[in-house]
């Protein structure tokens, strides 16, 4: 399905549940971190995704993502991205430090951040899940950091180009000291957006 | 001899740049410099005709058609970009004695071993095309987990490779 093929009603109905999946993990986060975390979706749009590294700041910038394939009603992938800075910051927060005390990334910062990239996207497949009454199980996750073009076009690979549009979910987490802004991917296979879109009775 | 030099857009900063986007192959003659971005399990194939100080680089995604499901560019795959290049640089004429250097094919995402293996694939399927091609492969920087970008100079055949974890490296 083509960004321009969705009529208004239908990417209000995209961008609703953006918005109620952000909410939930937002929650989670909040539940991880015995902190309120407040939440904003500033954005949901239909991007193709061969044009997504631009929108996440070029080829070049460096990116951290974690990735699960989607199983059950609705097939497809769905990938969880943050900045360097944005992903330091998402340590520090559920390590409970002030901004700024995590510098670099290692094998255990690595970790937190698939562990909580993953719960987040749970938390998101889970709201749609309820709201569109079908089952979606996330893969075990997986992580990379490295270019945003080398990252996403090792996942057009994996999903062997069966995604031409990806969802894009803009989302900010804050807590009263700071905010994280990261970006969630959803890329579902053919027909799935549109098994989603007909359980919202939006075709 | 400029002929058919510039295939594919030109980066808007530096004029003598063609940028070679996933899934393209291009064409150039020195003093262009040939540039590909960001390769993850991608793998970058540079050909270069010494003589005539030409090269074609590509920027290969899956090994072959069969492992795509939608259509779309058929430049993405090894066994149609690397015999395709190779003919759009014999159109510059001259002895094809060309020679190869090839770069990319990481797995990006650790944890996986399905992902893991297209990297190794693209390269694998890269190699068996050159081989077919008689093209022999002077210098290779593939696998590992890491991103690189390649650079390709057409006067001294030198292809530069950047990557956030080992810098620069030259082949």
């Amino acid at each position: 399905m083509r960004p321009e093929s969705l009529s208004d009603l239908q990417l209000d109905a995209i961008r609703e549940l953006g918005n109620i999946g952000a909410g939930h993990a937002a929650t989670a986060l909040a539940q991880i971190t015995g902190r309120p975390v407040g939440v904003e979706v500033p954005e949901v749009r239909l991007v193709p995704v061969v044009e997504v590294p631009q929108v996440l700041g070029g080829a070049e910038t460096l990116v951290g993502a974690v990735f699960a394939r989607l199983y059950g009603n609705v097939e497809g992938s769905v990938l969880f991205v943050g900045g360097r800075e944005a992903l330091l910051g998402l340590v520090d927060l559920l390590h409970n430090r002030p901004v700024g005390s995590t510098k670099s990334l290692g094998s255990a910062e690595e970790s937190i951040i698939a562990q909580t990239g993953f719960v987040l996207i749970t938390a998101y497949l889970t709201a749609i899940g309820r709201l569109t009454d079908l089952t979606v199980l996330p893969s075990k996750p997986m992580f990379a950091f490295d270019m945003t073009g080398a990252v996403l076009d090792s996942v057009a690979a994996e999903v062997g180009m069966k995604a031409d549009t990806a969802v894009l979910v803009k989302t900010a987490f804050a807590t009263e000291e700071e905010r994280i802004d990261a970006v969630v991917l959803y890329m579902p296979d053919p027909d799935s957006l549109e098994v989603m879109l007909g359980k919202l009775g939006v075709v | 001899m400029l002929n058919d030099a510039t295939e594919g857009p030109v980066t808007g900063g530096e004029p003598h740049v063609v940028m070679v986007t996933t899934g393209e192959v291009a064409v150039a003659e020195h003093p262009q410099v040939l540039l590909t971005p960001a390769l993850g399990s991608c793998v970058g194939v540079a050909v270069w005709d010494a003589a005539k100080r030409r090269g074609a680089l590509a920027h290969v995604m899956l090994p072959s058609p069969q492992n795509a499901l939608a259509d779309g560019n058929p430049d993405r795959f090894a066994t149609v970009a690397l015999p395709k290049m190779v003919d759009m640089l014999a159109q510059g004429g001259g002895l094809r004695r060309y020679v190869a250097k090839i770069a990319g094919g990481a797995a990006m995402f650790k944890g996986d071993t399905a992902m893991a293996s297209i990297g190794d694939r693209n390269v694998e399927e890269v190699k068996r095309q050159l081989a077919l091609l008689r093209i022999p492969v002077l210098a290779e920087d593939t696998g590992g987990s890491h991103a690189r970008t390649m650079e390709f100079h057409l006067d001294t055949g030198l292809v530069i490779v950047r990557s956030y974890l080992y810098g620069i490296r030259e082949l």
